[in-house]
């Protein structure tokens, strides 16, 4: 009975598969992000209740808290992903953590600008070198190292390998990291908003939080496969079932 | 025909890389050149106060030598995967990684040394006290074999792109912040008279994990970007 688990995954590691699999996903994924992201807006900007000290400003959280989430998430489902392709040479795996890589950086260039949006008003000053902010930036250049690393080889397959082995070294070193830096400048560390625990935080203002990271986690999906879609036509061009998809012969499942 | 013991291999690249250096003594030069002229810049840029260099001296000297050594990461395998020596190392019955270990051990030599030893000239320009000028040396034994070994890793992964000076850059920053801070530190507490030895002792431990892991992943890259 549980045996047409691994049997699904496996097949699953085939890319004519993959492309079915999440071009069927991938609508489902993003409506539910946009109604669910609509929703936790909705909850965040009009029923949860303004800051007692902070006033409305604070209602950026709803974005920020999220992204910032998302781009500790997706730097480990990167990693996954990398290991995976490094150590079975899957090639959907490599795939997915090349594709996951830009949707990092962006998630983490967005906590930096809606947390520079925040600082502003509430610290008087858009960059502080803080312990998290530094943490964060140093977690962007990571993600473009990786992306940058991918890009400079000619050869796809070897580009992504170099890269994934790349992104396992940053895994190694983004704990050394994050400690070195607390260590360096424990400044504002109490201050920051992303220490608000659920223990921390009003039922009201908690349920959107929730929702949103919900939709993140959702659109991140929903942009991984589209992205991982785009890149099989590319590197697989010259196969069959391609230019079948091409043609727009549907043909006998080849799987 | 048996192969050498891998000692013996280990001796055979280290002299050779020792010797190929030596007889381009004048790019042994260049990096120090360099450091000379971008801790030079630094009074100009923030005007002579005494007062001002001494407190930036430690941090401005790290992220020259930081730079310098950064410069020449890049000449580090390339000449060889030029000629093919490279190919001839993975095939070689020694393991790579201690092969790979030789001749990182060779680029910390003709390139950080130089640059150690120029370090405390460097700083005393820039008005650092005295009293830290040994804890300055001290960081700077550990920080560089640091910053060879992990650039390394680096280097070997860029070893099959065309362009990689500024990737190669992009890629190291965010390895060498923790080396940065550790160092930097520890000259920093040694001026204020504060005790200096843990941070010291972090960049040591950081060393030992690097000698052990950096050079099998550096195999494990150079294998991959070869793709062998």
């Amino acid at each position: 009975m549980a045996n047409w688990v691994p049997l699904w995954l496996h097949r699953l590691g085939s890319p004519p598969v993959f492309y079915r699999f999440a071009g069927a996903v991938r609508p489902w994924a993003l409506g539910l992000a946009l109604v669910l992201g609509a929703v936790a807006l909705y909850g965040g900007l009009f029923v949860a209740p303004a800051d007692y000290q902070q006033g409305d400003a604070y209602r950026i959280i709803f974005i920020h808290v999220p992204s910032a989430w998302m781009s500790l998430f997706i730097y480990g489902a990167m990693a996954v992903a990398a290991f995976i392709g490094l150590v079975w040479r899957i090639k959907i795996a490599e795939t997915v953590a090349m594709e996951s890589a830009p949707v990092g950086a962006a998630f983490t260039f967005i906590t930096l600008v809606t947390g520079s949006l925040w600082g502003k008003p509430m610290w008087g000053t858009w960059w502080t070198w803080d312990a998290r902010l530094t943490s964060e930036l140093v977690l962007l250049f990571i993600y473009l190292g990786v992306i940058g690393l991918y890009h400079s080889f000619e050869d796809r397959r070897q580009g992504a390998r170099a890269a994934s082995f790349l992104v396992l070294v940053g895994a190694v070193n983004v704990p050394i990291v994050h400690f070195s830096v607390n260590w360096w400048n424990t400044l504002h560390q109490g201050s920051t908003v992303r220490l608000l625990g659920p223990s921390h935080i009003e039922a009201s203002m908690l349920w959107p939080l929730l929702t949103m990271m919900a939709a993140t986690k959702l659109y991140y999906i929903a942009s991984l496969f589209a992205r991982a879609r785009a890149d099989l036509v590319a590197s697989e061009s010259g196969k069959g079932w391609v230019r079948d998809l091409l043609a727009g012969r549907t043909g006998n499942d080849p799987a | 025909m048996r192969p050498g013991s891998t000692s013996a291999a280990c001796a055979a690249l280290l002299r050779r890389d020792l010797t190929l250096a030596w007889r381009r003594r004048g790019d042994i030069a260049l990096p120090v050149l360099y450091a000379v002229i971008v801790a030079t810049l630094f009074p100009f840029a923030l005007g002579p106060d005494p007062a001002l260099l001494s407190r930036i001296a430690g941090g401005v000297v790290f992220v020259t030598v930081l730079l310098a050594i950064l410069l020449s990461l890049d000449q580090l395998f390339r000449a060889d995967i030029e000629d093919g020596s490279m190919e001839q190392l993975m095939l070689a019955p020694q393991p790579l990684a201690l092969l790979v270990a030789m001749k990182i051990l060779a680029h910390w030599i003709t390139a950080a040394l130089p640059l150690i030893v120029v370090a405390p000239l460097l700083a005393g320009m820039l008005r650092l006290p005295p009293e830290a000028m040994p804890v300055l040396v001290a960081a700077l034994l550990l920080a560089t074999p640091l910053l060879s070994l992990m650039g390394a890793v680096l280097v070997a992964l860029t070893a099959g792109t065309r362009r990689s000076g500024m990737l190669l850059a992009l890629m190291l920053l965010p390895l060498c912040v923790p080396v940065v801070i550790f160092a930097a530190g520890a000259v920093a507490a040694a001026q204020e008279g504060l005790p200096w030895i843990a941070p010291i002792a972090w960049l040591g431990a950081g060393l030992a994990l690097a000698l052990v892991l950096a050079p099998l992943a550096c195999a494990a890259a150079l294998r991959i970007a070869m793709d062998t």
